[in-house]
């Protein structure tokens, strides 16, 4: 009799996709990391409209939102190496740098933070904007500096605000990173399709990347409650 | 002491100041009356730079800036030497009241942990929230919050006290115990410029009252001379209501 699964083999690959999944999450944190600070630093230029700058960074974020990522994957994958091989002909520089020996997990870190960081751009402008603006006088008549200003007192305000967008853009980028296999990085999704050849078993492989993926992003939801509750803590009102 | 020198502002082409000249001495309470739109919050926040003044000279203490070359650094020190009390209270939302207290000395005057606790919490005593320390703004009715606005502004040992309005946007049972915090404050000798619409009250704390209207300083004296004896006829008019109780 033909059996719609092979359940058998589908409940031994989880385990095998599983010991990948320090990739997958390395790479989706590690780029929410990054992307963090590009998006603080473009906002910050908008919002202070830094001249040229200011240019640079909004056609970076249109650039961005209007080209697949899958096109800017293959961009940083065959486009980085290109440029560090004409800057070491050409001029002499990165001389130390060995294009060959650069893992393509470094590629995916970059493709990811660079793409990320151009959403979050907008999520962390308007967040910051949306903080009252007494907050901003009420730091300055203390004779506190712009950087003192916005680490102590707007960012983590702004931050309290975008949490959700945040946490769904970063779920989002949980689930993109499953492209990453297409530069040969091997995370959860690669190693469910090397399964799945092996065994000629697609289906089981599939639905089971498809758990995991399903399950580390309910995990992902019940933090982001957690970690919005607690930026959020001095909301609340009266006490006793 | 503090001096304002010749201070204009303009929005666009509205002239909102239009050379104002101020002396306040060291320990002297001096209101700021006047109608609204007259300019007179515009003037306080042209003290500390949260307006830039278009031309004129800020002078506190040993301090003396000219609005039109003033840097960075200037503005930063006349900031250190001034603390205002906003309107809207504008307390840190995210820092409880010792926080707020706390934050201008351990970051601004990098004054160590446990010394500035212990000025904080004088501070905190002196406006009676010592019961508050570790609640959020939010969780305090708005007398409670602008009395913490005070301590946070108390905190730096400012040059002089610099108070918006800090009635205007209480329900009217909380004015009381912020009035009653002020008239405490002014009575430890601070150097203090109020902007209020509380008549009677800057008439019983002050030690000078200014009428200002369109920008200009109409009129100013003694409490009894502004009240009583008004020389304007636009000061008179202004205060009738006040003068007419009294």
């Amino acid at each position: 009799m033909e059996n719609l699964l092979d359940i058998n083999f589908l409940i031994e690959s989880i385990p095998a996709i599983i010991s990948r999944l320090p990739i997958t999450i390395g790479i989706a944190v590690g780029s929410l990391i990054l992307s963090l600070f590009i998006g603080v630093i473009t906002a910050l230029i908008k919002i202070y409209r830094v001249p040229v700058l200011r240019v640079i960074s909004s056609i970076y974020v249109s650039f961005i939102r209007g080209t697949p990522l899958l096109v800017q994957i293959y961009l940083v994958f065959y486009g980085i190496p290109k440029i560090i091989y004409y800057l070491q002909i050409q001029y002499g520089w990165l001389q130390s740098a060995d294009v060959n020996s650069i893992p393509p997990e470094v590629y995916a870190l970059v493709a990811f933070s660079v793409n990320l960081g151009a959403y979050l751009s907008e999520t962390i402008r308007s967040a910051i904007e949306s903080v009252d603006r007494g907050q901003f006088e009420a730091a300055k008549s203390i004779g506190m500096t712009p950087a003192q200003m916005m680490l102590q007192i707007i960012f983590p305000q702004a931050l309290a605000v975008a949490i959700p967008n945040l946490g769904n853009m970063f779920i989002s980028t949980i689930k993109d990173t499953s492209l990453v296999f297409i530069i040969g990085v091997i995370d959860i999704m690669g190693q469910a399709k090397i399964l799945g050849s092996r065994g000629l078993a697609f289906f089981e492989v599939y639905i089971g990347v498809s758990i995991v993926y399903w399950i580390l992003c309910i995990v992902v939801e019940r933090l982001l409650v957690l970690i919005e509750k607690r930026a959020r803590r001095y909301e609340r009102g009266i006490a006793s | 002491m503090i001096k304002l020198e010749n201070i204009h502002k303009y929005y666009g082409s509205q002239h909102v100041l239009k050379g104002i000249g101020l002396t306040v001495n060291k320990g002297e309470v001096v209101s700021i009356l006047g109608p609204s739109g007259s300019g007179k919050s515009t003037l306080l926040r042209c003290i500390n730079f949260l307006e830039q003044p278009t031309r004129g000279i800020v002078e506190i203490g040993d301090k003396r800036v000219d609005a039109e070359s003033a840097s960075k650094a200037d503005i930063v020190t006349l900031r250190n030497s001034t603390g205002m009390v906003f309107q809207q209270y504008n307390l840190f939302k995210n820092f409880t009241v010792l926080q707020n207290v706390m934050v201008g000395l351990t970051s601004v005057k990098r004054v160590h942990k446990v010394e500035a606790k212990k000025k904080s919490l004088e501070i905190l005593e002196r406006v009676g929230l010592t019961n508050r320390l570790s609640h959020y703004p939010a969780q305090l009715s708005g007398g409670q919050q602008q009395r913490v606005g005070i301590a946070r502004a108390l905190a730096l040992n400012p040059e002089v006290l610099l108070f918006d309005e800090p009635t205007s946007s209480l329900d009217p049972e909380l004015v009381d115990e912020v009035l009653t915090t002020i008239k405490k404050v002014a009575s430890e000798g601070n150097t203090m410029l109020i902007v209020t619409h509380e008549l009677n009250f800057a008439r019983e704390i002050s030690d000078r009252v200014i009428f200002m209207e369109d920008g200009v300083i109409i009129e100013e004296g003694t409490p009894e001379q502004i009240f009583n004896h008004p020389k304007a006829e636009r000061t008179k008019q202004f205060l009738g209501k006040a003068i007419r109780t009294k």
